[in-house]
């Protein structure tokens, strides 16, 4: 791997988005990893681990929710 | 990984003697005095476990007044979690990290002086506030109040050493994020980094995170205590539970500060001795940043029992069974890594897959204990305690063995008993599941923990777990010797001691020179 390739183009949202998902779990292809490390930005990796949480949080609690009505 | 790397002798100007330590700014030398004091704190620690295993022995009280044996429980817990497993990890952290990313140093070299010297400061207030009037703190590890608003001198000396050891904590934390971000060797970027590191690096967060936290709180005691406040007293209008709250949205994270860095030493031991690279490298630095975002909503899972509505019952016990998941995930990688390597199974291996397979022990009673039902019966008794000590003597204290035996021949140039070492392996091993297996049965039979006295149907296990816990003890003490002895003496260590080791450290002598990479390695 080298890192003189081409100029990296950048992530869509929807990578960021997956890439996440696949962290909350804690797994990820090799491949789709390498594409992530090129393209993704730290920062936008922060951030959609925010919302992540975010979502993550608000989902067990409607799962919470539905299960105490 | 291939590396051009140039070393070269070197003329040191520095102080010789004590002031050597007293003004080092070397990363090596800081190292070796956080592992030192964390072994101090580890004796100091253990024997405030053995005078508890003494007093537990048999029913009755025999040798500690009720009081003193709370002090010791307490003092027990805070000098473990913050005066042993934190800065041993911080030891190797300051060891290791640039000799694995190939940085000459630590990138804030004097505040990482202070920040081990404010250790000793805090160390010693612990240890001497059980001779103040009124004693040591005694509200347990945790000092909720009202427990801790009572307390004499001992718990203002506890609150000013947790203060300290934050401090020094959030600097080691900065030092460490700092030196992986912008010292790596050229070409060594963030996914080439070896797992002990990435590990770190989202440990130093999690510790910038949680701290102030911890600052906060102890803080809010203090001024309760002394001026005039009343955010935990009821009768000011304030609330206890609220300490509980502030208390876990640190401790949880706090737990997992303990283990992370474990993990990362594991992800560099199993592979080396399998022979194979790590399996699912990414899905490690994935699962290791998703644990650290999710331990940070669960934390009052610690607190099922003090009365909280159904939907917040439900909603931290599900959210702390999803956080098993990318632990497990951990477990399965390390197994795939095994899975059919030419494995060796040397000192270090011993203790990793030791750790694998009594960390797995503990983040089932945890899983256990995080169904609020079961949590409603087992909370508060020894079922808790055989967990957490599962995880954290096993998990996080065998990992330091073994990070310990698989770098000592790097850092003292000399290659330890290997016969006596796996000794020590085996003892700790029986030992440590003699004195802890047992509490499982002592905790689902209801006996309590943090009591000095119990009834005679807890007698035989309470025995049996004594004996394992004086013969724990005692192992450490040949670990001590152990390392004595290679320090002093013993067969010479080759550069590359492990042939399946692979990370930077490898390619420099051994002993590794006083200063090293100050000519960045180039990582291929
Ligand atoms: C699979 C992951 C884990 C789960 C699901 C889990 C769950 C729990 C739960 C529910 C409790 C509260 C029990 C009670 O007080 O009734 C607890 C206590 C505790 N856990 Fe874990 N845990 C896990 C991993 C860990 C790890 C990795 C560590 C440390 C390295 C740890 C350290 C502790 C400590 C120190 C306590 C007791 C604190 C106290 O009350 O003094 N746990 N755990
Ligand atoms: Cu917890």
């Amino acid at each position: 791997m080298n890192n003189t390739e081409q100029p990296a183009e950048k992530a869509s949202a929807m990578q960021v988005a997956k890439a996440v998902f696949w962290s909350f779990l804690g797994i990820r292809k090799k491949d789709d990893l390498d594409r992530d490390a090129k393209m993704i930005k730290p920062h936008q990796v922060v951030i959609g681990g925010l919302i992540g949480g975010v979502i993550f949080v608000l989902s067990i609690l409607t799962l919470v929710k539905v299960v105490t009505s | 990984m291939a590396v051009v790397q140039d070393v070269h002798g070197h003329h040191d100007h520095h102080p010789s003697g004590i002031m050597r330590w007293v003004t080092t700014t070397n990363h090596k030398d800081i190292g070796t005095m956080y592992l030192w004091f964390s072994f101090a704190m580890f004796l100091v620690g253990g024997f405030l476990a053995m005078g508890i295993r003494a007093e537990l022995f048999m029913p009755g009280i025999q040798i500690l007044e009720p009081e003193l044996f709370n002090s010791f429980t307490t003092l027990h817990g805070l000098i473990m979690v913050f005066g042993a497993i934190m800065p041993a990890f911080v030891g190797l952290a300051n060891w290791q990290v640039p000799l694995m990313i190939g940085a000459p140093d630590m990138a804030f070299a004097r505040m990482n002086n202070w920040s081990f010297w404010l250790l000793p400061v805090a160390g010693m207030l612990l240890v001497s506030s059980f001779f103040v009037p009124g004693g040591a703190a005694a509200g347990g590890w945790t000092f909720y109040p009202p427990l801790s608003a009572q307390g004499g001198m001992g718990v203002d000396m506890m609150i000013f050493a947790v203060h300290i050891l934050g401090a020094s904590s959030i600097m080691g934390a900065i030092n460490i994020i700092t030196t992986i971000l912008n010292m790596r060797a050229p070409g060594m970027t963030l996914m080439k980094m070896p797992m002990f590191v990435w590990t770190w690096l989202i440990t130093a967060y999690l510790l910038v995170l949680v701290m102030p936290v911890l600052a906060g709180t102890v803080t809010m005691l203090l001024t309760d205590r002394h001026f005039g406040t009343s955010f935990f007293n009821a009768a000011g209008g304030g609330d206890p539970v609220l300490f509980q709250h502030i208390f876990w949205f640190f401790g949880h994270p706090e737990v997992y500060i303990m283990i992370l860095p474990a993990f990362g030493i594991v992800s560099e031991i199993i592979p080396t001795f399998s022979r194979k690279p790590l399996f699912g490298y990414s899905s490690m630095v994935y699962a290791t940043a998703s644990i650290a975002i999710l331990s940070c909503i669960v934390w009052a899972h610690h607190m099922f029992t003090v009365g909280m509505p159904t939907v917040g019952q439900l909603f931290f016990m599900y959210a702390t069974m999803l956080i098993a998941v990318p632990t497990g995930v951990k477990v399965f990688n390390w197994t795939a890594t095994m899975w059919r390597g030419s494995m060796t199974f040397e000192t270090p291996m011993l203790f990793a897959i030791g750790f694998i397979f009594l960390f797995v022990i503990g983040g089932f009673s945890g899983v256990i204990c995080a169904i609020v039902p079961i949590d409603i019966q087992v909370q508060d008794t020894y079922y808790v305690i055989a967990h957490f000590h599962y995880v954290l003597v096993s998990g996080a204290l065998f990992a330091i063995f073994g990070a310990v035996y698989y770098w000592l021949p790097k850092w003292c140039g000399r290659m330890y008993d290997v016969k006596l070492a796996n000794m020590h392996f085996w003892l700790s091993m029986i030992f440590f599941n003699v004195a802890f297996f047992v509490q499982h049965f002592l905790g689902l039979a209801g006996m309590p923990r943090r009591i000095p006295d119990y009834s005679l149907q807890f007698a035989d296990f309470n025995m049996i777990s004594s004996i394992g816990a004086f013969g724990f003890g005692l192992t450490q003490l040949f670990f001590l010797y152990i390392v004595i002895k290679c320090i002093r003496g013993g067969e010479k260590a080759a550069d590359r001691p492990w042939e399946g080791g692979n990370t930077l450290e490898w390619t420099l002598p051994s002993p590794a020179p006083y200063h090293t990479f100050e000519t960045p390695p180039v990582i291929k």
